[in-house]
């Protein structure tokens, strides 16, 4: 017991201290995981409203595809896009592996199901009246959805968070397309992993502090927001 | 007397229904007159409505909206719809204020804000909700928020409003006020049809009354009446 509080103590101390090394790698994961999201926002809003809002051939097959995808193991994905990134493979000549930008392909793929199915879930329990309402009102098309958005703009919010929680808390992806390279593509996560591994046990917990904190911030804040609407 | 409105052979079936929810062979409707559909619940007035508002393509048959046929499409059912507003029977709040809710729909029309104010003000004092600006709209109580849905849809002065039981659930100096409200409506050049089962109410009106049953028109034109109220 001695040795949790004695890493508790440890990991508030550098906390506290604002720890270079620390919020470096806070940075980089809040900074990947931010685009990754609004990438996967700009996706998956309009595919989750499409497939919502529209009845076709084979939806409810698209839809257990989407459930699916949503318990997509991370090292697949990893896997994955590592054989697509990696030298020999067909995107290898851009030279993405093991940067920022590896870990942000494959975190919008993980991200994206996971908001597509949480959008469709907000528009499909949205009050029906919402379209005709606003297209009687003189909507268009686009302008219709806009006010949708709006108003489902919580489970929309809910479905933000989902993606970045999912996202924000992944080791495969991180680990496989980032390579953990100190101040580059170091997440928390990944340096949870390598610093608990090397017997420094307090930086990780710092670390995984710091990621309960970030998780609760963002909760509050959408709880502010909704208060804040009412 | 110009004809706003000219239904041929018109068919819609709901999905998974038998029978057919409107069977109608002609109905012609002329701009700037007040009409009333009568009918039983489920007789097929909602869904005329729906017809009419550009919302429900029929399924076959030829729907003319000054003059011209309506065809699907993806800009030009928009704009149409710009001239045609409905209230349902039990009418959708947005999120937000009452005057939210006006600007909202001012919006969507494509009036700027500087004119949005006096359009709000004048709609809601029209409903005599002149004090529920900052009132929140889905607190307010069924009566009241389908005086807010009217208010928000006259602001936007359409063509054409139709009104799917606009009196139901309103307390009887409500109602009274409403009527008066709609029997001037068609003065201001607005083509008024409303949905309801109440024959009193259309009489009141001095409406022309379109008679529906299981979708079908069995009786166009008006039912003699002693005197209208609001002459």
């Amino acid at each position: 017991m001695d040795f949790i509080v004695e890493s508790l103590r440890t990991a508030f101390a550098l906390i506290l201290s604002f720890d270079g090394e620390v919020f470096n790698t806070v940075g980089t994961s809040l900074t990947i995981s931010s685009v990754a999201i609004v990438i996967a926002t700009l996706i998956s809003v309009p595919i989750g409203i499409v497939i919502a809002l529209n009845q076709f051939t084979g939806k409810t097959f698209c839809l257990t595809i989407l459930n699916t995808l949503m318990a997509l193991p991370t090292v697949v994905v990893g896997l994955v896009v590592y054989g697509f990134l990696s030298r020999q493979g067909p995107l290898g000549q851009f030279g993405l592996l093991f940067t920022p930008g590896a870990m942000i392909i494959g975190q919008v793929i993980l991200a994206t199901p996971i908001v597509t199915n949480y959008t469709l879930a907000a528009v499909v329990g949205s009050d029906p009246r919402i379209l005709p309402t606003a297209q009687t009102l003189g909507a268009g098309p686009l302008t219709g959805i806009m006010v949708l958005i709006k108003e489902i703009r919580f489970g929309i919010m809910a479905a933000l968070i989902a993606g970045f929680g999912r996202i924000v808390a992944e080791v495969g992806v991180a680990m496989m397309l980032g390579g953990n390279i100190r101040g580059y593509t170091r997440t928390m996560t990944t340096a949870i992993a390598l610093e608990t591994s090397k017997g420094e046990f307090a930086f990780g917990l710092a670390l995984g502090l710091i990621l309960l904190g970030v998780a609760l911030a963002i909760n509050i804040f959408l709880n502010f927001l909704q208060q804040r609407s009412r | 007397m110009s004809e706003l409105y000219r239904l041929e052979q018109i068919r819609y079936r709901y999905a998974n229904e038998r029978r057919l929810a409107l069977d109608i062979d002609t109905l012609s409707i002329d701009a700037g007159h007040l009409y009333s559909l009568h009918g039983a619940n489920g007789s097929g007035k909602s869904t005329l409505l729906n017809c009419l508002a550009l919302l429900l393509p029929p399924q076959s048959g030829a729907l003319y909206f000054g003059q011209r046929r309506v065809q699907r499409g993806w800009f030009s059912l928009p704009r149409l719809r710009r001239q045609i507003t409905l209230v349902h029977q039990s009418p959708y709040m947005f999120d937000g204020r009452v005057s939210d809710n006006l600007r909202m729909a001012l919006r969507l029309k494509g009036v700027c804000s500087n004119q949005a104010q006096q359009a709000i003000d004048d709609a809601l004092d029209n409903v005599g909700l002149k004090d529920f600006h900052q009132r929140n709209a889905r607190e307010l109580s069924g009566g009241e928020q389908k005086r807010v849905a009217l208010a928000r849809a006259l602001a936007l002065k359409p063509k054409v409003l139709l009104l799917d039981e606009p009196t139901a659930n309103m307390d009887k100096y409500s109602v009274e006020r409403l009527e008066q409200l709609i029997y001037t409506l068609p003065e201001q050049g607005i083509t008024v049809i409303i949905a309801s089962h109440d024959l009193a109410q259309a009489q009141r009106l001095n409406s022309r009354i379109i008679e529906i049953q299981h979708g079908q028109i069995i009786a166009d034109g008006d039912i003699p009446i002693k005197e209208h109220c609001y002459a």
